[in-house]
């Protein structure tokens, strides 16, 4: 446990790091948010007056002390432009974000796991080499552009899903608990709205993520092949067990370790790039409320959404860590 | 015309006018579904100056007096009648007593008293457009007289901004923040319509006030629901497949495209909101000499802009101000020229010289406007770099003398349709950059801002329109600004919208109060 006490610590040394930086860089770009709040026409003295109630006279050292001071007890500071807890503002966003990221990496791993393992198994087939190409267009296709493209041809053209939006119209008035559509819909009870918020889900998390699949395929491809050649498949396969068997019980524990570690970085860096897909999509989300922030200078905002999505990142890889180590029975009998 | 068809017509149309105040009365129905690009920031009308906000308020709450839709001289709303004192500096209104809040408290002068009280403690934007005004109080019950530091020309009209809030809902929630926390998500209005849900990143929704004391009298929809989509390709799509009734922001081309395409309709407001390229009148440079800025303001073609650009959806520029205002002054800026301003650049040597643009790259408009006057300057040898930022940080840019780039662009978005919102904001010293105004030419002539103050403190509009028709040809001959564009606010929505009108007077908004939904 030791191990895990380790990477809990570095964990939050990088945080502290993350914030730090943004913290700084947000304040070395251009841009002064005392202009933006006050308004056209505002004049020197009112600009100068705003700067002081938003704490932005002060040396750039203090105001990063006091951030951080309130960090710790939790306040992320309100918003300068949605006048909002920034907390209540992310509440609101990373739902939707979330729950984008969760089914688009379910369809990855759907993809990836078994389309890599045949491939490594049938490796250098006609098969393997269509596999291969597919993952080589999937890793050049930008998401924007995927996007635009699904959007335009299976729901504008066939009509076959949704354009954009998180629910159909006639579900507007729905509100749930938690923000996830997917578990508010069961929680109340009701399977069409979890229907309808799946189907609008799918076109947003199919563009997502196929630039990943593409990666975590050919990840798990490499992973799996040098396990098929490794010496316990050859006894496995003069002890006449079946193909099936070898490719699952032996072959897929020992050679996913190494894409998992994959799988659990592409977390974080999908949820970094749901803006893409939810401007296309016409969906809320932790991205655009970071563009809007950016565009705006709202700067503890700006903090505040890098800071998720560092914690996001470091919390998955500390699953896959965890998940490793159950997986891996040399780690559990070193203590 | 057979008479047997003749007399069908009129029974018909007998029959339809004796229906209509029926069909007037009746309840309002429907839904109006509305993609917007942007999303809003919050509710709060301290922070009506942004049109996104303004957009969604307009029908929630009531002013004191406001613009029709389409027109440009203000009509009462909350106040019947007022009276301005000799010295112009005291204004006096009698406000309607029949006015209900949407919580059914009654609207007295001490709402309004509160609203403008509330707004400079919270220093809020939306009063940066009053000008010098000073306090409110409450004579009685339904009079409330307003003091000004100076006499101020545009007074009435820039109250139709101020929307004002109920007291009693809004005071308890004054607290430390001056209640901006509560109503950036709530309101307290007495318009139209309530706000029933707001969630700013994906879609606010509006329905008909039931108890509305204005009466609902004519077309309306019982819901209006704004849904904030920014890509201009998935507006396209909703508004294609119905899911949407009107799209602002699609292509310029896709707007063509649907002016003949049957089920939809494109409609061009007449928008006041020129586009400038603004010149560092205050460079030590190049650019700071009028000589050289004779030359550069020769060197943009308006017409290609608006032909190609805008598709000839906008009006041309003649000068600073939009033709059709009050004081307008005709040619006060130089035409397109580009072989007057290459003879310039030999004669003076200046080929060579090298200039920097700083604009909105996420502006279309802009960015082809940028590349227009970065190839007709480099024909005269005269290199542009463009630079491209977010706006916090070009404002930010013009902050002081020494970071302003030799040119800027901007829009003027007035407030009102007074030249005051567009001559003083961008060509008054005290609203230079470096004085946190939008007159990022950094222009400063004591004359142009005598003529401007002179004509702010009138109320004579007939001399304020000379005192403004001087100012221009004076601005004119300093060439602090090339003109662009007067883009128009071009709007397309399904054919079975009806009543749609621009409000000249709120730029990019409508009245969404009186469309209906067939």
């Amino acid at each position: 446990m030791n191990y895990f006490f380790q990477r809990f610590l570095f964990s939050i040394l990088s945080l502290f790091i993350l914030t730090l930086i943004t913290f700084l860089l947000s304040h070395v770009v251009p841009g002064d948010p005392a202009i933006v709040a006050a308004g056209p026409n505002a004049g020197a003295e009112k600009i100068e007056l705003l700067r002081i109630e938003m704490g932005l006279d002060k040396p750039l050292s203090q105001q990063f002390i006091i951030y951080t001071g309130k960090l710790l007890q939790g306040d992320l500071g309100n918003s300068w432009f949605t006048h909002q807890p920034i907390l209540d503002d992310l509440l609101r966003e990373l739902p939707p974000s979330l729950e984008l990221v969760f089914i688009a990496m379910t369809i990855n791993l759907l993809i990836s796991l078994p389309l890599g393992l045949c491939s490594a198994r049938y490796s250098d087939t006609i098969f393997d080499s269509s596999v291969r190409l597919l993952a080589m267009v999937g890793a050049g296709l930008p998401i924007f552009w995927t996007a635009l493209i699904l959007q335009n041809t299976v729901a504008a053209e066939w009509q076959a899903l949704p354009i954009a939006g998180r629910l159909s119209f006639e579900y507007r008035s729905f509100d749930g608990y938690t923000g996830f559509y997917l578990i508010d819909s069961l929680l109340l009870g009701r399977p069409d709205i979890f229907w309808d918020t799946l189907r609008h889900l799918f076109l947003p998390a199919f563009s997502l993520c196929l630039l990943f699949t593409a990666v975590g395929l050919r990840i798990t491809r490499t992973a799996m092949i040098s396990e098929f050649q490794k010496d316990y498949v050859l006894l496995a396969r003069t002890k006449a067990a079946s193909e099936l068997r070898i490719m699952f019980k032996h072959v897929f524990p020992n050679g996913a370790p190494a894409s998992l570690t994959v799988f659990g970085m592409q977390f974080g860096w999908m949820l970094g790039a749901t803006v893409l897909v939810e401007e296309i999509y016409g969906r809320p989300g932790i991205g655009r409320y970071a563009v809007k922030a950016v565009t705006q200078s709202d700067i503890h905002a700006v903090v505040a959404v890098v800071l998720v999505v560092g914690v996001v990142f470091l919390l998955a890889n500390l699953i896959v860590d965890l998940l490793l180590y159950i997986l891996n029975p040399r780690g559990r009998f070193k203590e | 015309m057979k008479l047997s068809s003749i007399l069908t017509k009129a029974l018909s149309l007998l029959a339809l006018s004796l229906a209509l105040p029926g069909l007037a009365l009746a309840d309002a129905s429907g839904t109006l579904i509305i993609a917007e690009n942007e999303t809003p920031e919050n509710l709060d009308p301290a922070n009506a100056t942004n049109s996104t906000v303004n957009q969604l308020l307009v029908g929630v709450y009531d002013t004191l007096v406001q613009f029709k839709a389409g027109e440009t001289a203000v009509s009462p709303q909350l106040a019947t009648d007022w009276m301005a004192s000799d010295d112009g500096l005291k204004y006096t209104f009698t406000l309607r007593d029949d006015v209900t809040f949407h919580d059914g408290t009654q609207m007295t002068a001490h709402d309004v008293v509160f609203t403008l009280k509330r707004l400079q403690a919270a220093s809020a934007a939306v009063l940066n457009d009053m000008g010098p005004f000073n306090s409110a109080e409450a004579l009685d019950d339904y009079t409330v007289a307003m003091t000004l530091d100076a006499p101020f020309g545009p007074f009435i009209s820039a109250l139709s901004r101020i929307y004002v809030v109920s007291k009693t809902q809004v005071e308890p929630h004054m607290a430390e923040d001056n209640a901006r926390g509560w109503l950036a998500v709530n309101a307290a209005g007495s318009g139209p319509y309530e706000v029933s849900t707001y969630k700013p990143t994906e879609v606010v929704t509006l329905s008909a006030s039931k108890a509305y004391w204005g009466g609902w009298d004519g077309d309306h929809v019982a819901e209006v629901v704004f849904r904030y989509i920014s890509e201009p390709s998935t507006q396209l799509a909703l508004l294609k497949s119905g899911e949407v009734h009107i799209a602002p922001d699609i292509t310029v081309q896709d707007k063509l495209a649907l002016m003949d395409t049957e089920g939809f309709k494109v409609d061009i407001g007449a928008a006041a909101t020129p586009l400038y390229f603004q010149f560092n009148t205050a460079s030590d440079g190049l650019v700071g000499d009028s000589e050289f800025r004779r030359m550069l303001s020769q060197s943009f073609d308006r017409k290609l802009h608006l032909d190609y650009v805008l598709q000839g959806f906008g009006s041309m520029p003649d000068g600073p101000l939009p033709p059709n205002w009050m004081g307008h002054s005709k040619g006060t800026e130089l035409p397109f020229d580009l072989d007057a301003a290459k003879a310039m650049v030999d004669q003076n040597g200046w080929a060579g010289t090298k200039l920097k643009v700083r604009y909105l790259p996420a502006i279309e408009e802009e960015q082809a406007a940028v590349e227009q006057l970065q190839s007709n300057l480099s024909q005269l040898g005269i290199k542009l770099e463009a630079e491209g930022m977010t706006w916090p940080a070009q404002a930010s840019t013009v902050q002081k003398l020494d970071t302003t780039s030799d040119i800027n662009m901007i829009y003027n978005f007035p407030s009102f349709p007074d030249p005051h919102a567009i001559l003083n904001t961008s060509f008054n010293t005290q609203n230079t950059g470096y004085n946190g105004g939008y007159n990022w030419a950094q222009y400063s002539n004591p004359e142009v801002d005598a003529l401007l103050n002179k004509a702010a403190s009138s109320a004579d509009q007939s001399n304020r329109a000379d005192l403004y028709s001087s100012a221009q040809k004076i601005i004119g001959a300093d060439y602090p600004v090339i003109t662009v564009s007067l883009p128009g606010s071009v709007v397309a929505m399904s054919a079975s919208v009806k009543g749609y009108s621009y409000s000249v007077a709120h730029h990019q908004t409508f009245n969404y109060m009186d469309i209906s939904v067939d």
